[in-house]
């Protein structure tokens, strides 16, 4: 009897526990926070890995939580599709170098920073925020709002916002505005610029 | 000794009076930019937006700040870090915090936040007592925190439009609505109505306490005027709406305009997304505008001469890297 029981119970767990695994791509706020712990990881060991070695491990945790590309995209806007493939491609490479040259940069070292999670906030087309804050000892906290949307494979960090200052319509204004003015070779050129400075601090 | 020449000391006061002015509003442009602009006429190059009709205007002023920055704020507030031990720059930080409190009381007040008025109250009494005349802040660790309020939220708050984006030399990033603010900040500082020596340590602490925002620009930004420009009226947002809600409403809808611009692909059809945020200028703000017309004039006039002082920096610099070598 109890070994009935206990079978049937093996059984619905089992059945339970993968339909979790299959139907369960991580949540948004999951997302979130798997990549600000593996943000956490790489501060704590951020002196002996060195920039190259917090930009290798941040590489593949950036790309796996961000949505790369499409910030690439609307960065520059309109002028997205005035672009030839192969300047769309270079764009995309550069953009995702630079943005993960930042974090390895930004993010070298820990002084007891935590994040926490303060709420989730639905928005229009199916987009979530995650509101978290990033607590600095002897500081005030920052707000970092994470905006996210769902893509084939899962939720993907589309804009952070920093104590009301929205990354991508900073870049956005950035972006169009050199673009506009000194053209793609130039964009590029400063981005790459900008890339070598910061793997040589 | 240099330090008991006063002539040199008189020099170096004078210099620094400038510096203060700045602080906190410079960055750092790409020189290549700085070589080729005097002989473009970057008015007719430069796309002007709603909320920056004065765009022209305001890199010249940006660049001469900059300039200012580098050769005379950057190197004296580098001395100041130097020599002045980390738990005195902490003390002199919290000590002109404090004195700004005030200006945040009357502001909490004037905004209706009376039960934040009251906090700050409680704030600047503990920080002025139990803190050493504010040189430790006691309250914040009482759950007292610091509010930033000032004159300029107060006015927007009240329903006073924004305004074109300004920079100002010396002063930096500003709004015409926060031109007035600002001289209410002034003159609500007890530090203006302090001797000089006083001032000057409050400049350095200022262009100090600047260094990590400024370096962050340098090292981030592709065009580092438009990164300021769109920093500085997120923030203000921000601190307008103390961070609630409203801050989220007006942000979102943007990012969504964003993305929809590129998923549906006909963004040609598209009005132009403010990357600020800001819509259509109400005719408040032009009446606003237009009044500010006559003042960029004068300025303009004086921005030729400005000009001409950053073209001699520049020379100045090339001397000295000459030298260096």
């Amino acid at each position: 009897m109890f070994k009935k029981i206990f079978s049937n119970l093996l059984l619905l767990f089992c059945v339970t526990f993968t339909s979790i695994s299959i139907a369960d791509e991580l949540s948004a706020r999951q997302v979130v926070d798997d990549f600000q712990n593996e943000l956490l990881a790489v501060m704590k060991q951020g002196k002996e890995l060195g920039f190259k070695g917090r930009y290798d491990k941040l590489d593949i945790a950036v790309r796996k939580s961000h949505d790369l590309p499409k910030i690439a995209r609307i960065v520059v806007g309109k002028q997205w599709e005035e672009l030839s493939a192969e300047q769309q491609a270079t764009l995309e490479k550069v953009f995702s170098q630079l943005s993960i040259s930042a974090y390895a940069h930004n993010f070298k070292e820990f002084t007891g920073e935590s994040f926490t999670f303060i709420s989730e906030e639905e928005t229009g087309r199916g987009g979530v925020v995650i509101h978290t804050n990033l607590h600095i000892p002897n500081e005030k906290d920052v707000k970092f709002d994470y905006m996210m949307k769902k893509k084939d494979d899962g939720w993907r960090i589309i804009n952070i916002i920093a104590d009301g200052v929205s990354d991508l319509a900073l870049k956005r204004s950035e972006y169009t505005s050199v673009l506009s003015k000194d053209g793609f070779d130039v964009l590029i050129a400063k981005i790459t610029e900008k890339i070598n400075n910061y793997a040589a601090q | 000794m240099l330090i008991g020449n006063r002539f040199f000391a008189a020099k170096i006061a004078a210099l620094v009076i400038i510096i203060f002015l700045f602080a906190g509003c410079a960055s750092t442009e790409p020189r290549e930019i700085v070589v080729d602009e005097h002989s473009l006429p970057e008015t007719e190059q430069i796309q002007t937006s709603e909320v920056d009709p004065y765009e022209g205007f305001n890199r010249s002023m940006f660049r001469f700040n900059d300039h200012l920055d580098d050769y005379v704020a950057k190197p004296i507030s580098d001395v100041y870090v130097w020599m002045t031990p980390g738990f005195v720059k902490i003390g002199v930080s919290n000590f002109f915090s404090n004195l700004k409190d005030i200006n945040v009381v009357l502001n909490d007040h004037m905004q209706g936040k009376f039960q934040q008025g009251v906090e700050d109250v409680g704030r600047f009494f503990t920080n002025s007592t139990l803190g050493f005349f504010g040189f430790i802040d006691v309250a914040s660790d009482l759950g007292l925190p610091k509010h930033e309020e000032d004159f300029g939220q107060t006015l927007a708050v009240w329903g006073v439009p924004q305004g074109a984006y300004l920079v100002l030399p010396v002063i930096g990033p500003t709004t015409v609505r926060g031109v007035p603010g600002g001289v209410f900040d002034v003159a609500a500082n007890p530090t203006t109505y302090i001797g000089m020596p006083v001032q000057l340590v409050s400049m350095l602490n200022t262009r100090a306490n600047a260094e990590g925002a400024l370096k962050f620009i340098d090292e981030a930004a592709i065009d580092p005027y438009v990164f300021t420009r769109e920093a500085y009226l997120q923030n203000q947002k921000h601190l307008i709406t103390d961070g609630q809600g409203k801050a989220n409403v007006d942000v979102l809808p943007l990012e969504d305009d964003l993305l929809n611009d590129v998923d549906t692909g006909d963004s040609k059809n598209k009005n132009t997304v403010d990357p600020t945020g800001n819509k259509s200028p109400s005719a408040q703000i032009d009446v606003a505008n237009q009044n500010l017309d006559n003042a960029v004039t004068a300025l303009d006039k004086a921005n030729t001469s400005l000009e001409q002082t950053a073209g001699k920096l520049d020379k100045l610099k090339k001397k000295r890297r000459f030298k260096r070598r």
